[in-house]
């Protein structure tokens, strides 16, 4: 099985390249994902570099660009990609080496979205209880493993990614402004109410597409939009 | 700089939009209708008070729905402040321009 991977080591080369590999017939078996293929490849040439840690699309360190469309290697089935297998790190974001990107920018913009619960209410004896029904709202916005996929994903956020949060910082404000525990969401919402942060967002709608948990961020924008007329009318 | 940012020029953008697909369908239909023979009748149109008061609306509303537009475009992709400052002075003035040229049109056509 052929691959073209993106080759760049910023202490020995000026430019990237693509560098094919080969993964010999023998070693490819069925129910085989991209990164145990990864791995092998790893084996011919240890200079490769990637991110992987839990090897089952819960971690979400190994984020790539797979033939095109942002993935996990871990959970994107070997036997479902075109030939040669294309692999190049996530677009728009700035290069460490090989298939690693520098995600500081994607934590900064995590964190201005405020990913934690503000109660400032008197801690009750036991736990903070919560309705199932409200609980049930959270569904399709907890799940988010921040692998940076619909982010990297999206041109908006390729634009401007100093000023526009972009879809996985976004869908994390969502679950916060939907938590009915949460006593912050006005300070939430006026924080979202300018030009870049929230309305950069064009519903191109990559971030739904690509999105390796099956959530949907577009929704999840569209929902902050929506809570946001509420409260102005 | 609330005034047309954020949600609100989001929301205005959208309620133009209505407010333009209305008025263009009205209008498209007037003059596959009942257009008007000679210039001198389509003066007498667009001077009646009901039509200019729509038309005046619908050119605010065109000005509002486009420099909102223009100024997305050009946030996402004019990034030097210079230039994106100078790109939105220009597309600005251009729209006042069409804007006040559509209005003089209108009050010539109300007067006569």
């Amino acid at each position: 099985m052929e691959f073209s991977i993106y080759r760049f080591n910023p202490e020995t080369d000026t430019l990237p390249k693509m560098q094919p590999f080969t993964l010999p017939d023998d070693q490819v078996e069925p129910g085989m994902m991209l990164l145990d293929a990864l791995l092998l490849l790893k084996e011919q040439d240890d200079s490769l570099g990637f991110r992987r840690s839990c090897q089952h699309g819960v971690c979400g360190s190994d984020g790539m660009n797979i033939n095109g469309t942002n993935g996990l290697a871990c959970v994107t089935p070997l036997e479902e990609l075109d030939t040669p297998v294309t692999l190049r790190p996530f677009p728009g974001m700035p290069v460490v080496r090989d298939l690693i990107v520098d995600m500081t920018n994607f934590w900064d913009q995590y964190r201005a979205a405020e990913p934690w619960l503000v109660n400032d209410s008197p801690e009750p004896e036991v736990e903070r209880k919560q309705d199932p029904a409200d609980r049930d709202e959270l569904d399709g916005l907890y799940e988010c493993i921040l692998c940076g996929c619909c982010s990297a994903a999206c041109p908006s956020y390729w634009w401007n990614p100093d000023k526009f949060l972009g879809p996985a910082a976004l869908l994390q404000a969502a679950r916060f402004i939907k938590d009915t525990r949460d006593e912050a969401t006005e300070h939430r919402l006026d924080r979202l109410d300018d030009a870049w942060k929230l309305y950069r967002c064009h519903t191109i709608m990559n971030c739904t597409q690509v999105c390796p948990k099956g959530l949907n961020p577009a929704k999840a924008i569209s929902d902050i939009r929506r809570t946001m007329l509420k409260r102005s009318l | 700089m609330r005034l047309l940012s954020g949600q609100r020029a989001w929301l205005l953008q959208r309620i133009t939009a209505v407010y333009l697909g209305v008025y263009s369908v009205l209008m498209l239909g007037y003059f596959i209708f009942f257009a008007p023979a000679d210039h001198a009748r389509w003066v007498a149109f667009v001077g009646h008070p009901l039509v200019g008061l729509l038309t005046a609306l619908g050119v605010v509303a065109l000005l509002l729905h486009a420099w909102i537009g223009l100024r997305d475009v050009i946030m996402d992709y004019v990034h030097p402040f210079g230039i994106r400052l100078t790109v939105l002075i220009l597309s600005a003035t251009g729209l006042l321009i069409l804007g006040l040229w559509a209005f003089a049109i209108l009050f010539k056509a109300w007067l006569s």
